[in-house]
């Protein structure tokens, strides 16, 4: 066994060179995967738990008991829909993860297609599970938001109907994923696949927005409510770049054990 | 380059001709969607008018899937694929050469289900052919824009399976809309404003992913 790793990795050393023009992109993943040193991170910074992400875990959790509390607590009970109206502080902000999801997701894969590096498309992947996530999460919230002030489930409100369309956008994305083995194929179409979803939402958003609308614009809220509002959105968004940050560090690890996996086999 | 680009358009064409492999199904399912749709439109004149246009473009989009999923397929019989990449053309111009022919399927297409829902649904879909050809014209290249990349994408993930359709549905989501009601505006017979920002939509979804399909082609046929 010992004996194979050895000329596994003189046969990586020995494709390292210069990069030609030529090359198969395909060669250079193979390159990269038989080169230890470049495929395979430090132990250390793959390893979860970072400094950041504690303090982060901290923060995250100090300041969502505070908008619970604050939900709950302080925020005043709205006039004409009474408790229901707190739906909103959950529903704006997992709205506007949904779309950060998105841009995240778009901008990581267009870095993937100018540098060719495969953490971007980890960055990629993990922005649009949990950018799915909220979506969906946003759809939920804001059918029950629907039921309690217009008495139906479901409305064709423009940010609905486009929240909707984005959820498709990212199912189709993530059911492509799962079908391509090859990670740098499959990062090249995720890539192209979340661009052109990118390019989508302003289009969707206006034929939604022309086809039928009635969504409440921004009310005028009381300071209260407009501070507990504030505090949930930045309590949900240092929870999801958590999340975000511990999903990619995962993703960081499966691939390096894949390039170990792969090692031991050649 | 026009040469370039009318040869593979012409190749593509004339195997379609000769073959008949993909238009007369495409076509067939068309029809068959059109009686499936217009047999349950039992309705007043008026509500016809407002239910056709969507319809009609329901149809156009799941039948005209079927010969854009096949765009790519035929060329990875007996090396055609790596003949065409090694040919002295950018992938830009095949891009743009699939696309004119996916664009010239849907409007063969049209030509059957827009008199298929005329005579079925009784609605005078065209009344003002102008308007008509002109959303016909723009929602198509909207679709193959999006389909003809998407094509060579899903057939890179799994050459024989039907990922397409999920694929192109959400994002073409705008075109099928912004067409449907145009088409229900031209009904109606009413050509005002809010006809004109539906084709404007239109306009600007086809100028949109035509370019991007132009540049991220190259991205999806590397290997």
């Amino acid at each position: 066994m010992k004996s194979t790793a050895t000329s596994a990795t003189a046969a990586g050393l020995r494709s390292q060179g210069p990069v030609g023009r030529g090359e198969w992109a395909g060669d250079r993943a193979k390159s990269q995967i038989l080169n230890p040193q470049s495929q395979i991170p430090n132990p250390k910074s793959a390893a979860p738990g970072t400094l950041l992400e504690t303090l982060l875990g901290v923060l995250a959790a100090g300041l969502l008991t505070a908008a619970i509390l604050a939900v709950f607590l302080y925020a005043p009970t709205e006039l004409t829909m009474h408790h229901a109206q707190r739906i909103l502080y959950a529903h704006v902000s997992v709205a506007w993860l949904g779309l950060l999801g998105f841009v995240v997701m778009a901008a990581s894969g267009l870095l993937y297609l100018l540098r060719r590096d495969l953490s971007c498309d980890q960055w990629s992947q993990a922005a649009a599970e949990l950018g799915w996530l909220c979506c969906g999460l946003t759809l939920v919230t804001g059918s029950l938001w629907a039921r309690a002030a217009w008495l139906t489930w479901w409305t064709w409100d423009p940010r609905l109907t486009s929240s909707f369309v984005l959820w498709l956008i990212y199912s189709g994305y993530l059911v492509a994923r799962a079908n391509v083995e090859d990670p740098e194929r499959r990062a090249r179409i995720s890539a192209v696949l979340a661009i052109c979803g990118l390019l989508d939402v302003p289009l969707v958003v206006l034929a939604a927005h022309w086809f039928r609308g009635m969504h409440p614009g921004v009310p005028d809220m009381e300071p209260p409510m407009r501070a507990v509002l504030l505090l949930s959105v930045i309590g949900l968004s240092a929870f999801f770049v958590l999340l975000f940050l511990r999903r990619r560090g995962q993703l960081r690890m499966e691939s390096r054990i894949a390039a170990l996996e792969q090692r031991l086999n050649v | 380059m026009a040469a370039k680009l009318w040869w593979m358009i012409h190749k593509d064409l004339v195997s379609e001709c000769r073959a008949r492999r993909v238009w007369p199904a495409m076509l067939l399912l068309g029809t068959v969607v059109a009686l499936v749709f217009t047999v349950q439109m039992d309705l007043l004149p008026t509500e016809k008018r407002r239910m056709v246009g969507s319809l009609l473009w329901l149809a156009i989009f799941f039948a005209g899937m079927l010969a854009i999923d096949r765009s790519f397929a035929s060329e990875r019989e007996d090396g055609c694929w790596e003949g065409l990449l090694l040919c002295p053309i950018s992938p830009t111009a095949v891009y743009l050469a699939k696309l004119v022919v996916n664009v010239v399927a849907l409007a063969a297409l049209q030509c059957v289900l827009i008199p298929l829902f005329i005579v079925l649904s009784d609605v005078p879909l065209l009344a003002r052919p102008g308007a008509m050809l002109l959303t016909a014209l723009l929602g198509n290249l909207g679709i193959a824009a999006v389909g003809t990349l998407l094509s060579a994408l899903a057939t890179a993930v799994r050459p024989n399976g039907n990922l397409l359709v999920l694929l192109v549905l959400p994002l073409v989501i705008p075109v099928v809309l912004a067409a449907a009601e145009a088409t229900r505006l031209i009904a109606e017979g009413d050509l005002g404003a809010p006809w004109w920002r539906w084709v404007q939509l239109l306009g600007a979804f086809a100028v949109i992913f035509v370019t991007a399909g132009a540049v991220l082609f190259d991205f999806v046929i590397e290997d």
